[in-house]
């Protein structure tokens, strides 16, 4: 029970022994399972994801980073003069790939290093991907990878995606979403609480500082099922009367959705019929 | 960074404030000019997006005249460098953003906009730091008995 009400808490990752005797490499504690307050799952993500972010925002390396194949591909079929949207974009690793963006996030510290991704400029804004802080449509892309996982409830996940659809053109507006999922890669060095991939999973993910007291933090993530997504994406296309399939005056396409390195990913697209 | 490709996108989000609310005005500002890659095409595909009387008043606000009232016809190279400058070289670095319809402000610093109220994130925060606040008092007085 008092779990449920510590803020974030850290904690001395082995004896001094353990850590003297430990290997270069040494495995990520496991992730373990929580529950979510869900009388106030905004704090609860403020206390969870948002401080902790924060928090270790300045050991994110800014190293060059290899998108994975499915966002690589998605990225490189946008046309040049397209703007988008990245939602959740972190330090920004994903902005130097993209035709022209601007970088969303919650976390201060991490727009610090995101607005100059990839040694530019880069045009970032602090806010929540649970509003929309834009004209209607104006936007022709959004990408939002490994963000909506860190949303606490059911309610606040779907919410996000339907800001995705709302911030895109209802005539070619592109979305491409990924989240992190209970059926893992065989090379995940990850220890889980769950095996059952048809059922989602509160965790709390913890995130080794590498200074010299190996402080952990926990990050709240929401693990989710297979075909969870995908439904996910459909009420909260329902909700907000787009039609999910194609064939209509307008709607929303699923161009693809699958699964790739531990993650669920969706990809969308707008359409309306001119005329 | 607030560029006004960025702030032409922008509208507010103040609950209830669907009508008026763009473009948001600009106060206080310090700016920073800094030089970058010319893209012709780009403007060229982005140009049908752009609101073009917000664009000219809020590049006067930052102090730039060069756009005139209309969109020109002739899409020149001489206009898209002007339009370029416009739009990506003119940093806002600080200062505020003021929603014309319901006052709301949204601070810039060191180049970065909040468009996350202040005030709502407080408000959020209360319940859980009151319960944490419980907690640990409960804890300090279980630890004494
Ligand atoms: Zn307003």
């Amino acid at each position: 029970m008092a779990a449920d009400f510590v803020r974030w808490w850290t904690v001395r990752w082995g004896s001094c022994d353990a850590r003297l005797s430990s290997s270069a490499t040494p495995m990520a504690p496991p992730v373990t399972i929580t529950s979510v307050d869900a009388s106030s799952p905004e704090a609860y993500e403020l206390a969870n994801v948002h401080d902790v972010y924060d928090q270790i925002a300045p050991h994110f390396s800014s190293t060059r980073y290899k998108p994975w194949p499915i966002i690589a591909t998605f990225l490189q079929s946008l046309r040049p003069e397209w703007v988008g949207l990245d939602l959740g974009t972190g330090n920004g690793k994903y902005l130097p790939f993209c035709p022209c963006a601007i970088g969303l996030d919650r976390s201060r510290n991490l727009l610090d290093i995101a607005r100059t991704a990839g040694g530019m400029t880069r045009e970032v804004v602090q806010g929540d991907v649970l509003e929309n802080y834009w004209r209607p449509g104006v936007f022709d892309y959004v990408i939002s990878i490994a963000t909506i996982h860190h949303l606490a409830t059911p309610g606040r996940r779907k919410r996000a995606i339907q800001q995705m659809l709302s911030a895109v053109s209802p005539d070619h507006g592109r979305v491409l979403i990924y989240v992190w999922a209970v059926r893992q890669d065989e090379q995940s060095k990850r220890t889980i609480p769950t095996t059952d991939s048809s059922q989602g999973q509160d965790v709390f993910v913890p995130w080794v500082l590498s200074d010299d007291q190996n402080r952990i933090f926990n990050r709240y993530y929401h693990m989710f099922a297979d075909g969870e997504l995908e439904e996910l994406v459909i009420t909260a296309a329902g909700e907000i009367g787009l039609y999910v399939g194609q064939g209509r005056q307008e709607g929303i396409e699923i161009v693809q959705q699958g699964w790739e390195r531990s993650n669920h990913y969706v990809e969308l697209r707008r359409y309306r019929v001119q005329g | 960074m607030v560029r006004l490709i960025t702030h032409n996108l922008l509208a507010c989000h103040a609950k209830g404030c669907t009508s008026n609310n763009f473009p948001l005005q600009f106060k206080d500002v310090q700016i920073v000019v800094r030089e970058s890659e010319f893209n012709p095409d780009f403007l060229r595909g982005f140009i049908p997006k752009i609101e073009w009387p917000a664009l000219v008043s809020s590049s006067r606000e930052l102090g730039d005249t060069s756009l005139s009232d209309q969109l020109p016809e002739m899409l020149d190279d001489a206009f898209l460098k002007t339009l370029h400058r416009v739009l990506f070289e003119i940093h806002v670095e600080e200062g505020v953003m003021i929603c014309p319809n319901c006052s709301h402000h949204y601070p810039i610093s060191n180049g970065i906009p909040n468009m996350a109220s202040s005030v709502t994130l407080l408000i959020r925060g209360l319940p859980y730091l009151a319960s944490s606040w419980l907690n640990m008092k409960l804890a300090n007085d279980l630890k004494i008995s």
